[in-house]
Order: C-alpha cells, then sequence, then structure tokens
C-alpha cells in the first residue's frame, strides 16, 4: 500500500497525501509529497482520529486544482460525500485509500498513545443523557425530564465551539453561532438550549455521525446522540441519508419537483 | 499543583475556592465535570455564582475576602465531629495542638456572621470535604490576590492536611496557574530572592554555585518584588526597567501610580510582540517573535514541563527573546552563545536539581513532571508522597482579618475584578483575535438586579465607578451571579481598566500579592455627569487612549 | 503545497494543553487541539482552538522600534540592542545596580526565563527580577 502512494505521489496521480506518521509516540496527521517519499516509510494507521478531510478541504480552498490523496475510514468518505456536494472539494480531485481494510498494508503500531472515549460515569447516567443512548432510549424519559437531561447537559457548555471547528463538514464562513440576535455572548453556559439546538438545526443533512463532535467536547455533551436525531428525522421527512451517496444532491431535499433551473415566464399560463 | 490535572478525575471530593474554572482554566474544569459524574462531591465557594456551582452538592457565595473564617469554620466543625485524619496528623505533621485551639473560636455561628454563609451549608462542606476522600482542593487569584492571600492558601492547607489529602492521589492542594508559563518562570528563578529551581540568592552555597557557572559575582542580597518597585521608582531609587512580555500599565495595581512611577523612570526597556499598553511608554521597544515562531518549553499548573516547536519563521524583523537576551547581554560585555534553545536548556538543567533528569529527547510529547532529579527519574504525578519535602507538613493557626479595605458610607460596594471565558489577563492578545474578541467587545461591571433596581440602573446603562484611587466608566450587566452590594469587573480592557480602582499599597505582607479581589467604591449613571469635561472624569490622556483604540 | 501539523501547547492559560498548529505553505492556517495528549485529550477551549489569530494579528510588531523626540521610530537590531546596552550601562555607572529591576514574563519560555534572570544577576548586577505571578 505504502509502494502504492509512492507510485501515485511520483506519477502525480495524487500531489498530497494526508495519513499519519508516529511522533514521541503519538500518531499525528501529516501530509505526505513527491518531495520527500522517503518519509512514507512513517506512514501509519491512527487509533486517534482527526479530521483527514478537514485539512484537505483547507488545501483545496487554497489550490482547487490541487490532487489529494486520504488515508480514510468510512467517515472520511461520509465527510467527503458531503464535501463534494457542497463543492468544498471537487471529488475528481480526491482519492482515498481504505484505512480499515487489512489487506491495506497500513500499520496501527503497538506502542501508540490511543484516545479513549467517554465512559459515562453514574452521575451522568441518573442526571444527564448517557453518550451511549440511542435516540429512541432517550425519548423514552418523559417530557419534563427528557428536559431536565439535555439541559444538564447543554450547561456544562464552556463554549469553546470545538464542535463546530473539528466538525469536518462545517465550513460556512459566517457561522449562525455567532450571530449576536440570535445568541447572546458573554456569559457561560451560553444561551442554552438555543445555543446547541441552532447548531443541530445546521447538523440537518450535513452531519454524517462520525462523533469527533463528542470526542472534541470538554464536557462530554451527547452531542453525537442530538445530530443523529436530526439526521432520523430528515431521513423518515425526505429519504435522505446525509453522506451515504455522493451523487445525492442537497436540494433533493425539498423534493424532485424543486430545480434550481429559472422557471419560464409562462410556467402558470 | 501538588497533584496532576488527570488525577482530579478519580478524586472522592472537589473543592473549589476562588477559582472560575470554567472561564478560567476550562479543560481543568473538564476533570472536574468528569469526577462530578463519575460520583465525586463537588463543593464551590465563590463569591460569585459561578458556571460550576449549578452542579456542585455545596454551592456558597462568602463575602469577599473571608475565606479564612469559613475555611476556619470548616476545620472547626471537621474536628468537634472527629472527622480528620488522626493518624495521619500524628504521623506526617507538626503544631495540631495550635491549629486545634485556633479554628475553636470558629464557631459555625461566628463564621456564618463574617461570611454570610448559612450554618447549614458550612456543616454539609465540612462533611462533604471530610469524609470523601481522596478530596482536591483547587484554588486561584480568589485566594491568592488579597492582603491575607498567604493566610489563606496556609488555610487551605491546613484544611488539606487535616483530612490526610496531601501527599495523595486524587488528593492535594493545588493552585491552578493562570499565565502558560508562570509555574516556569517562578522554576526559573524569575523571583528577587532565588535562582533557578528556588535556590536562594542569599545562601552562601547556591550564590557560590550560580557564581562558578556563570563566571561572575553575583548580588547576595534578595531585590525588589515588583510590587516594591514602583514605589522604588517614584523615590528615584529605580531608574531603568527592562520589562520583558508584560503589561504592567493594566496588570498592576493602581494606575494611575503606576504611570507617574513609570514618567519618572530614565530608561524603560520593553520586550514584546504588541506594542502594549506599557510598551507605548518605552525608549525603546524590542521586537520579539511570538510562541509558533521559536523552540523551547513552557512548564504547566501541574508542573509538566513540555516543549513547543517552531512552526512557522519569524515574523518580519523579529527575533526569538532568547537570541534578544543573548544580543543584549553580549553587548553589555558578557558573551551570550547558544547553539539553540536546547543549549540553553541543558545548561539550566545541571544547575536546577528539580530539572536535572530532563532533556529535550526525554520530553517529548508529553513532558516531564518535576521534581526530575535524574535521567531514569520518571518525573513526579503527585508531591509530598511520603514525607514533606520539608520533613512534617507544618499547620499555621491563622486567625481571620478584615481585607484592607470594606465598604464604608462613602465607598458603599464591595468591587471584585476577574476574567472571563473569551478573554486572557490584559487582553492583549485575546482582544486581537476576531473569534475571541466577538464574544466580548467591551468591558462591563457586573451588578445584581436588587442594587440595580435600589440606584435605578438598567441593563447597559453606562456607569461610573470610584474607589479611593480613581475612577472609571463601564456599562452595566445586570446579573444574579453577584451578591447584593458587590460589584465584578472583568479585567481585560484596557479602555475600562480595573487597576484604575484598585490599590497598589493594599498588599500581602510576605507574598507582595495586591490585594486585586477586594475594594470598596461607589457608582453613579454615568448620565448624570454629561457635560463634565474629560479631563476631570479621571479619563487616562487623550495620547494614550488613541493609541489604544488603535490596538483593537 | 505543503502542509504540516506541528505540535505545540497553547500559551494562554497554566493548564498547558498540547495543540497542533496547521501550518499551510509557511502560513499559520489553524489550530487543533492534540488527541492524544496527557493533558487535554482532544479537547481545547475557545482561547485554544483560536490560539494562531493573535499570531497572524496585523497589529504585531515588526521591528524594534526607539523613541525620539517623543515618537517611535522603526530601527534595526544593531541600533536598539546598542542603545539598551549604552542607557543600561551609564544609568548602572551611575547608579549602580541596584537602580536596574526586570521583570521577565509568565509568556516565554523556561529557557527564555533562565536567560533573563542570568542577565539581571549575572550582567547587570541585579536581583530585582519578577514577573505577573501576582497579578
Amino acid at each position: 500500500m505504502k509502494a502504492r502512494v509512492r507510485r501515485w505521489l511520483e506519477e502525480g496521480t495524487v500531489d498530497v497525501f494526508i495519513g499519519y506518521r508516529q511522533v514521541d509516540g503519538h500518531p499525528l496527521p501529516y501530509c505526505f509529497t513527491r518531495e520527500n517519499l522517503d518519509a512514507l516509510d512513517g506512514l501509519i494507521n491512527s487509533p486517534a482520529r482527526y479530521a483527514l478531510e478537514k485539512i484537505a478541504t483547507h488545501l483545496a480552498s487554497r489550490q482547487p486544482d490541487l490532487k489529494i490523496g486520504i488515508l480514510s475510514l468510512d467517515t472520511n468518505r461520509r465527510a467527503l460525500n458531503v464535501l463534494g456536494i457542497w463543492n468544498q472539494i471537487n471529488p475528481e480531485n480526491i482519492t482515498t485509500v481504505d484505512a480499515d481494510d487489512a489487506a491495506s498494508g497500513v500499520a496501527t503500531p503497538d506502542d501508540m498513545r490511543t484516545f479513549e472515549p467517554v465512559v459515562p460515569g453514574p452521575y451522568k447516567q441518573q442526571v444527564g443523557i448517557d453518550n451511549a443512548m440511542s435516540p429512541a432510549d432517550a425519548e423514552a424519559f418523559d417530557q419534563s425530564e427528557r428536559f431536565s437531561r439535555w439541559m444538564y447537559e447543554f450547561e456544562k457548555c464552556i463554549k469553546c465551539y470545538g464542535c463546530r471547528n473539528i466538525c469536518p463538514v462545517c465550513f460556512c464562513r459566517e457561522c449562525s453561532l455567532e450571530h449576536r440576535d440570535l445568541i447572546g455572548t458573554g456569559p457561560l453556559p451560553p444561551d442554552v438550549p438555543i445555543f446547541h439546538l441552532v447548531r443541530a438545526v445546521h447538523m440537518a443533512g450535513r452531519c454524517i455521525d462520525c462523533g469527533l463532535c463528542e470526542e472534541a467536547c470538554p464536557a462530554d455533551i451527547s452531542l453525537r446522540l442530538l445530530y443523529r436525531k436530526v439526521n432520523q428525522i430528515l431521513d423518515n421527512v425526505f429519504e435522505y441519508q446525509t453522506g451515504s451517496d455522493p451523487g445525492q444532491p442537497p436540494f433533493s431535499l425539498l423534493g424532485n419537483q424543486v430545480t434550481l433551473e429559472p422557471k419560464p415566464l409562462d410556467a402558470d399560463k | 499543583m501538588t497533584n496532576s490535572i488527570a488525577e482530579i478525575e478519580d478524586a472522592g471530593c472537589i473543592f473549589i475556592i476562588g477559582s472560575n474554572t470554567t472561564a478560567c482554566h476550562p479543560l481543568i474544569a473538564r476533570r472536574v465535570y468528569r469526577a462530578k459524574e463519575k460520583g465525586a462531591k463537588l463543593i464551590v465557594a465563590d463569591p460569585r455564582r459561578i458556571q460550576l456551582s449549578r452542579f456542585a452538592d455545596v454551592a456558597v457565595q462568602h463575602r469577599l475576602g473571608s475565606d479564612v473564617a469559613l475555611l476556619n469554620g470548616m476545620m472547626h466543625l471537621i474536628i468537634a465531629n472527629g472527622w480528620q485524619a488522626a493518624d495521619y496528623i500524628q504521623e506526617r505533621t507538626e503544631d495540631y495542638a495550635e491549629l486545634e485551639k485556633t479554628v475553636r473560636e470558629y464557631t459555625p455561628e461566628k463564621v456564618a456572621a463574617i461570611t454570610g454563609v448559612s450554618v447549614d451549608d458550612i456543616q454539609h462542606m465540612a462533611e462533604i470535604y471530610a469524609t470523601n476522600s481522596p478530596a482536591a482542593l483547587l484554588y486561584a487569584m480568589g485566594i491568592t490576590q488579597h492582603t491575607t492571600g498567604v493566610d489563606n492558601v496556609k488555610s487551605c492547607c491546613n484544611l488539606a492536611m487535616l483530612c490526610g489529602n496531601v501527599g495523595v492521589a486524587g488528593g492535594g492542594v493545588n493552585p491552578l496557574r493562570g499565565q502558560n508559563n508562570v509555574q516556569g518562570a517562578c522554576d526559573m528563578g524569575g523571583l528577587p530572592n532565588v535562582y533557578s529551581g528556588y535556590q536562594l540568592v542569599n545562601d552562601i552555597k547556591s550564590n557560590e554555585k550560580f557564581a562558578k557557572a556563570w563566571g561572575r559575582p553575583l548580588p547576595d542580597k534578595p531585590g525588589l518584588p515588583v510590587t516594591a518597585m514602583i514605589p522604588a521608582m517614584l523615590e528615584g531609587k529605580l531608574k531603568a526597567l527592562y520589562v520583558i512580555g508584560e503589561n504592567p500599565k493594566l496588570s498592576d495595581p493602581d494606575r494611575n501610580h503606576l504611570n507617574h512611577a513609570l514618567e519618572k523612570l530614565d530608561f524603560l526597556l520593553v520586550q514584546d510582540i504588541f506594542l502594549s499598553e506599557t510598551a507605548q511608554a518605552a525608549d525603546v521597544v524590542l521586537a520579539a517573535c511570538s510562541m509558533a515562531e521559536k523552540e523551547g518549553t513552557f512548564t504547566n499548573t501541574e508542573r509538566r514541563c513540555m516543549r513547543i516547536r517552531k512552526a512557522i519563521d519569524p515574523l518580519a524583523d523579529t527575533l526569538p527573546d532568547w537570541q534578544i537576551l543573548c544580543r543584549l547581554s553580549s553587548a553589555l560585555g558578557y558573551e551570550m552563545n547558544y547553539a539553540d534553545p536546547e543549549a540553553i536548556f541543558n545548561e539550566m538543567a545541571a544547575l536546577t536539581p528539580s530539572y536535572a533528569g530532563m532533556t529535550y529527547a526525554r520530553l517529548g510529547l508529553d513532558g516531564l513532571q518535576w521534581p526530575c532529579p535524574n535521567a531514569d527519574h520518571p518525573g513526579t504525578p503527585y508531591l509530598h508522597r511520603h514525607q514533606f519535602a520539608r520533613g512534617k507538613g507544618k499547620f499555621h493557626a491563622i486567625g481571620f482579618l478584615e481585607p484592607a479595605e470594606l465598604p464604608d458610607d462613602e465607598f458603599p460596594y464591595f468591587l471584585t475584578t476577574g476574567r472571563m471565558f473569551a478573554h486572557f489577563h490584559t487582553g492583549t492578545m485575546t482582544r486581537i483575535s476576531p473569534n475571541l474578541n466577538v464574544e466580548q467587545t467591551t468591558g462591563y461591571v457586573e451588578i445584581h438586579p436588587d442594587d440595580a433596581l435600589a440606584e435605578e440602573i438598567r441593563d447597559g446603562d453606562m456607569l461610573t465607578i470610584a474607589s479611593r484611587r480613581g475612577e472609571m466608566e463601564a456599562p452595566a450587566r445586570i446579573t444574579p451571579t453577584v451578591r447584593p452590594g458587590t460589584l465584578f469587573l472583568p479585567m481585560h480592557f484596557g479602555e475600562n481598566p480595573t487597576n484604575i480602582l484598585t490599590s497598589a499599597e493594599a498588599l500581602d505582607p510576605i507574598a507582595k500579592i495586591p490585594e486585586f479581589k477586594v475594594s470598596a467604591v461607589k457608582i453613579r449613571k454615568f448620565s448624570e455627569q454629561m457635560g463634565k469635561i474629560p479631563e476631570e472624569t479621571g479619563a487616562a490622556d487623550p495620547v494614550e487612549a488613541d493609541a489604544a483604540a488603535g490596538s483593537r | 503545497m505543503e502542509c504540516e501539523l506541528v505540535p505545540s501547547v497553547c500559551s494562554y492559560c497554566g493548564t498547558g494543553c498540547g495543540v497542533l498548529f496547521e501550518v499551510i505553505d509557511k502560513e499559520l492556517a489553524g489550530t487543533l487541539p492534540m488527541k492524544t495528549h496527557p493533558v487535554n485529550e482532544g479537547k481545547l477551549c475557545i482561547k485554544g482552538w483560536n490560539l494562531h489569530e493573535h499570531i497572524n494579528s496585523p497589529l504585531r510588531l515588526k521591528q524594534p522600534l526607539v523613541r525620539s523626540f517623543g515618537r517611535f521610530l522603526k530601527t534595526g537590531w544593531d541600533e536598539a540592542i546598542a542603545i539598551a546596552a549604552r542607557r543600561f550601562r551609564e544609568i548602572i555607572d551611575q547608579y549602580g545596580p541596584e537602580s536596574v529591576g526586570v521583570l521577565v514574563s509568565a509568556k516565554i519560555t523556561n529557557e527564555e526565563n533562565y536567560l533573563a534572570m542570568k542577565l539581571a544577576r549575572a550582567v547587570l548586577g541585579t536581583n530585582s527580577v519578577d514577573h505577573c505571578a501576582r497579578l
């Protein structure tokens, strides 16, 4: 596999390959280029996930014709689908390598630091929303209890914007979370629950359930569950499975009758 | 910190006093959340109702400056109920009898009267802290920035030792340091009385050791702390000041006093990455590069020494601080030639026992926690494990003293100062960061709804706040997070400088730390003062105000 | 196109969170939390996430400045250092080393604090060295 990436770089199939390498025992994202092919010996798979495709969008925004290879998990590929649909990358310029394919030959070193996901403690299970719950479990609480449990989670928020910043499919230049008429500024926690619900609404048709937001949340808020619920509604109502298909245009959300083609002036006659 | 950040998660009880942790040390607050969710008890004592108060088993808002009374009250009840760690006290500590005698006077009723905290709450705090070990005590500037700062810290230590919480994983007395490398600056001897590793300048052995290593005779009398430098400038004894990466014009107490002192200097040299308020007053400004443009190490609040790495080249004609220092030293006739920061680190480590086992290679990305005395030592996650650094842990019997200034008829409000979540210290770094500035673009003063009602103040009204030192303006933010009779001002905003109001004379007698957390002030609506000529409002001089406006 | 993720440590509060600077073509494009760092485990606060912004600020000083008749003039390093050294020397010669004070910084590195302390004590000859730990 390393030989394949090397050949891609040499032949110009890709200009840069985004994977991981080990630095002092830590897996860190690394961009391999043809100027330094020997570095490829250090290409590894990482148990700690970074949004490699977000790095790809940053590169593509600077150099739109750049050909980018990415060491990808299932979540990275779903994110790339969404980013392609929303014109943040050109899918033709992206080549992926399957990281979870055992045959890929990219090893995960044993002696490396890993990332431990949240294990909800008993108090959180008692008063909050367990990160491991399904949307159905979370909805089983009666309305007032559900509200108080979610509010417990939201009130922990320290407004780091990490959920947005880490998100591979958050790319808006102007963000509603910073809209002063929508969400006040100044105190902590931020306006709850509006801050989190505004973000949840904006995750409709975007969230690919990678869970990076939850891993980045200093307060362990059950964000993944919240956004999963939003996308469940989207699936139920519009039969839209976010990120599943690179060809699915975002506007199919509104049904097949809606197009961006200008309507003929005599359409109503 | 005696203990490590990660250990907080495994505490049985966390007692936070004088730290607004979610705003000022958010990634330590994360460990508090985690501990709480794992089942730990949480006690919060802060004059303001902070975010963590919402999650506490007991949250109290004690009166400003009443920390010693509150802590003594807890100890009184712990001893009265026999919850103290008798074996630990016997084996590992001394002077317990005096402590017991002193805290005996601090009955719950007396403490309730001083602190404004109910007897019930004091009882809960004492019981929860004493019966859920290990208990980690976390504090920040809310404990230290008082005339009784040292007393406050010693009282925290008394409480922790009383329940056997020092020298155990998940316990400890944990000051949360406010600046990324304030621990390192202290460790490196950035203090008037010590070399690196807290080796005393007036100890003959260490003086000789450093004199020999550096090839120069060294002064053996401790120098002036910053709070004594200002009077020395005014008296004409201190003629030249070299300020590196600091902005005392906003961070030091009593700004009017300080401006006057800086004017008296013959020479002010400032080295910074921005033209800060202080740099604007300099004779020469040395342009340093940022932390992303150089190599080196920082030591965090849990004593973890970690490497920073050069990400980009220095901007324009700027230099890393270490290169500037080398050039200046060489120009003063003492050649300093280092190939890189690693060479400096190795020289320092050889002279500093607590860092002696560290090398850049060993630090890696995780860093090492001092003491790390030799090359095989794994570092020290928590201190005082088997015995205290000084042998036996010493109890200090401490009585409660009032702050230097209390509200009176003329200045009826308590004022306290601090930080808000999106800004940092004097704002030089955060106010020019668009994503941070958008969260809070101006200063403000927090006032309780009852006071606002009584003073007929509406949210956003511009208030003039005056102390015995000076006066300044800030818009009102009406919030129940402060107690009635108490105001809160964030310190980040140069155009609403809190240090116009605070006192340079109210210092802790030992630590010389100013009492930023307690002043007496009066307020009036700014509109009443309309038509007053600017000079009389005590605002900073117009040239400086312009410059400050330009730096936003 | 070059892109590198350089590990470093946040320079705001004393927590010491591990960050990665995203450097694209020698420009600081962003800050990420280091996922496996022992202090912050892949999380940051609002200040940490925006650590690169103050470094990229157009208000950064770009060269040394010297005050002349009340105004700042841009200058080079040789002149700035020469003036500073001369003024310190003159003041020490006239009033003694105790007339000089040095404020080191909780923002600069250990190496730099060590050098600043060494400069104060061995070169300027004063123990009046302090920083803002109290403030």
